[in-house]
């Protein structure tokens, strides 16, 4: 075990790696370069591929067509270059191929800026590309949990033959924590019968394919698919509580707007005001269980966000509207400061917040 | 030499008689910005007439803009991208660092990481051929490139090569942030002594948290006692 002091985006890079990814195709964007730049240097290393393809729809499709011969793959990139690789996830997700995608997001719509920002939420969780597809969202609080959740990342796409996106920000890819690194092992990747690989390597035709033209063919592989998803909603739902066994007032938050929150959290307890928190780590399939079955026991909830109420409405959902779900929320690359979050709280809880 | 005070008063005019410019370069995430701030901010507690210079174009988070506001209260000048461009991700320097080549007083320059952070220097190759100064190369033995002798010399030669111009003198800024301990400095300090041994080289400071400064025993180089100006936000507990 080394302990070292890593970026994000290194440890997004670094955690590809020794999950045995060997090939990325993508195009740089703030606050992502600096992943890139790590990957350019480190997959020739291990004798792997970094390539920066002509645009981020170029990237997406090489992508497809790496997964599609069974290898480990992964791209990147922040809201812009997202948006631009909606059709090929979409794509991926029908033609069952597994890969990693990491979203560092940045203030938007549009070229927006280079500011940290949520506002991605929906096009992750609610689709982005077309059709009936979802995909499961990963988002990490920690460079440590960065780390590890990008290299599980690629087991779960493994595991479910469907793309794994990570999702953080601007703030999570830049600042720099301990890590703690494990010795670098073999391992061991599971065995892609379905993939492209050649007829030397497996018998008959291996089709790697969304097109699927006859609609009793498509409602049979939709109905495939769903299954599938349905399988992840039941194992998949990760989330963390803090503080919940007494908590009133409980904050919902992800990602950076989370570390936030635990700060806020600890600052209203000290003022006798009962807070806690849940962090969704899995954005999708959302933690619907959990805050579903303990949401009775608190008098309100406060989503916090970098967006405008994205997530609010998966927590409304969950909630059922047994009890009210705020919003707080800052937008366009700002973030919001502790002290304002703390007001908000100290505001529903002493009055209006009854349930 | 005593690591309760890092230069005294003397030493710091005379350090700055012979070097009129200190340029902070080295890997990304080495440390550059925070040490050269304190560095700055040290000179300036002296009674130095010092200005910082922004040169890092590469990382458009945690940089020496953000706290601005806070030098200038001290009296430091900052010479950095204004105004709509502070936050926008564009190569662009201000003129106005010309001027730290004409005025009198002190700058500091924060150069960014690595050999391509390095480059936006080798603009100035001319200037800092000229007037006296130092370029520091920061190092710390907790990041992945810079952990070994051999590593941190190949980061150093690459930014060498990108500005054109020759590192004088090693930093040691080992840290791992908040789990820091005096053990984890000294260990770092053991591993840079080697390699400016090798290289010909000093090693000019170590650069410690000011808490930690005082627990390093006399380790043979001068302590410069670091105050944290880049934190998350989550870290910004003002006016709870």
């Amino acid at each position: 075990m080394t302990r070292l002091l890593m970026k994000g985006n290194e440890a997004i890079g670094e955690a590809a790696v020794r999950a045995g990814c060997r090939y990325f195709f993508g195009y740089p964007i703030t606050p992502q370069s600096e992943l890139t730049h790590y990957l350019s240097r480190r997959l020739p290393e291990v004798g792997g591929l970094y390539l920066q393809a002509e645009s981020e729809v170029a990237s997406i499709n090489m992508v497809y067509g790496a997964a599609g011969a069974g290898a480990r793959v992964m791209t990147a990139s922040s809201g812009p270059g997202i948006s631009l690789m909606q059709e090929g996830l979409s794509f991926m997700a029908g033609a069952e191929l597994p890969c990693v995608v990491v979203n560092l997001m940045r203030g938007g719509p549009g070229l927006g800026n280079i500011g940290p920002s949520q506002a991605d939420y929906a096009q992750a969780t609610k689709g982005g590309g077309h059709g009936d597809y979802h995909m499961i969202v990963l988002a990490p609080n920690s460079v440590q949990e960065i780390m590890d959740h990008t290299r599980r990342a690629f087991d779960l796409a493994d595991q479910y033959r469907n793309p794994v996106m990570v999702m953080a920000d601007g703030i999570m890819a830049q600042m720099m924590e301990p890590v703690d690194l494990e010795e670098d092992g073999q391992i061991q990747l599971p065995a892609k019968p379905w993939a492209a690989t050649g007829t030397a390597y497996h018998e008959g035709r291996n089709v790697i394919n969304s097109c699927f033209v006859i609609p009793e063919e498509m409602e049979v592989v939709n109905l495939r698919l769903e299954k599938k998803y349905q399988q992840m909603r039941q194992s998949e739902q990760l989330c963390d509580g803090y503080l919940l066994e007494d908590a009133e007032i409980v904050l919902v938050a992800f990602g950076t707007a989370s570390r936030l929150c635990r700060s806020v959290v600890d600052k209203a307890r000290q003022r006798g005001i009962p807070a806690g928190l849940i962090r969704p780590i899995t954005l999708w399939p959302f933690p619907y269980d959990f805050i579903g079955e303990i949401a009775g026991t608190f008098k309100c909830m406060l989503a916090v966000e970098m967006n405008m109420g994205q997530m609010q409405e998966d927590v409304q959902l969950a909630v059922k509207g047994r009890i009210p779900v705020y919003h707080y929320g800052r937008l366009g690359g700002m973030v919001p400061v502790a002290r304002d979050i703390l007001e908000e709280v100290i505001k529903l809880y002493g009055g209006g917040a009854e349930r | 030499m005593s690591n309760e005070v890092f230069f005294d008063r003397k030493e710091v005019s005379q350090l700055t008689i012979k070097n009129r410019i200190s340029v902070f370069t080295g890997g990304f995430g080495s440390g550059k910005t925070e040490t050269a701030l304190n560095y700055a901010l040290y000179l300036h507690s002296c009674g130095e007439a010092v200005t910082v210079v922004d040169l890092d174009l590469i990382n458009p988070y945690f940089r020496v803009r953000v706290v601005r506001e806070n030098l200038e209260s001290k009296g430091i000048k900052v010479i950095s991208p204004d105004g709509k461009l502070a936050g926008a991700d564009v190569p662009a320097l201000p003129a106005a660092i010309y001027s730290i080549f004409e005025g009198k007083g002190h700058a500091v320059i924060d150069v960014g990481g690595d050999d391509i952070g390095a480059t936006a220097l080798g603009r100035f190759k001319e200037q800092l051929n000229v007037v006296p100064r130092k370029i520091f190369f920061v190092v710390n033995t907790c990041r992945l490139h810079t952990r070994e002798q051999s590593g941190i010399i190949k980061m150093m030669r690459g930014v060498e090569r990108t500005s054109r111009l020759q590192v004088n003198a090693l930093i040691c800024n080992t840290n791992l942030g908040r789990r820091t301990d005096a053990n984890i400095i000294l260990q770092g300090y053991k591993v840079i002594t080697g390699v400016a041994e090798q290289l010909g080289l000093p090693v000019a400071f170590i650069a410690a948290r000011r808490e930690l400064a005082d627990q390093l025993g006399c380790p043979g180089a001068p302590v410069l006692p670091m105050d944290i100006f880049m934190k998350p936000p989550w870290e910004d507990f003002i006016g709870l």
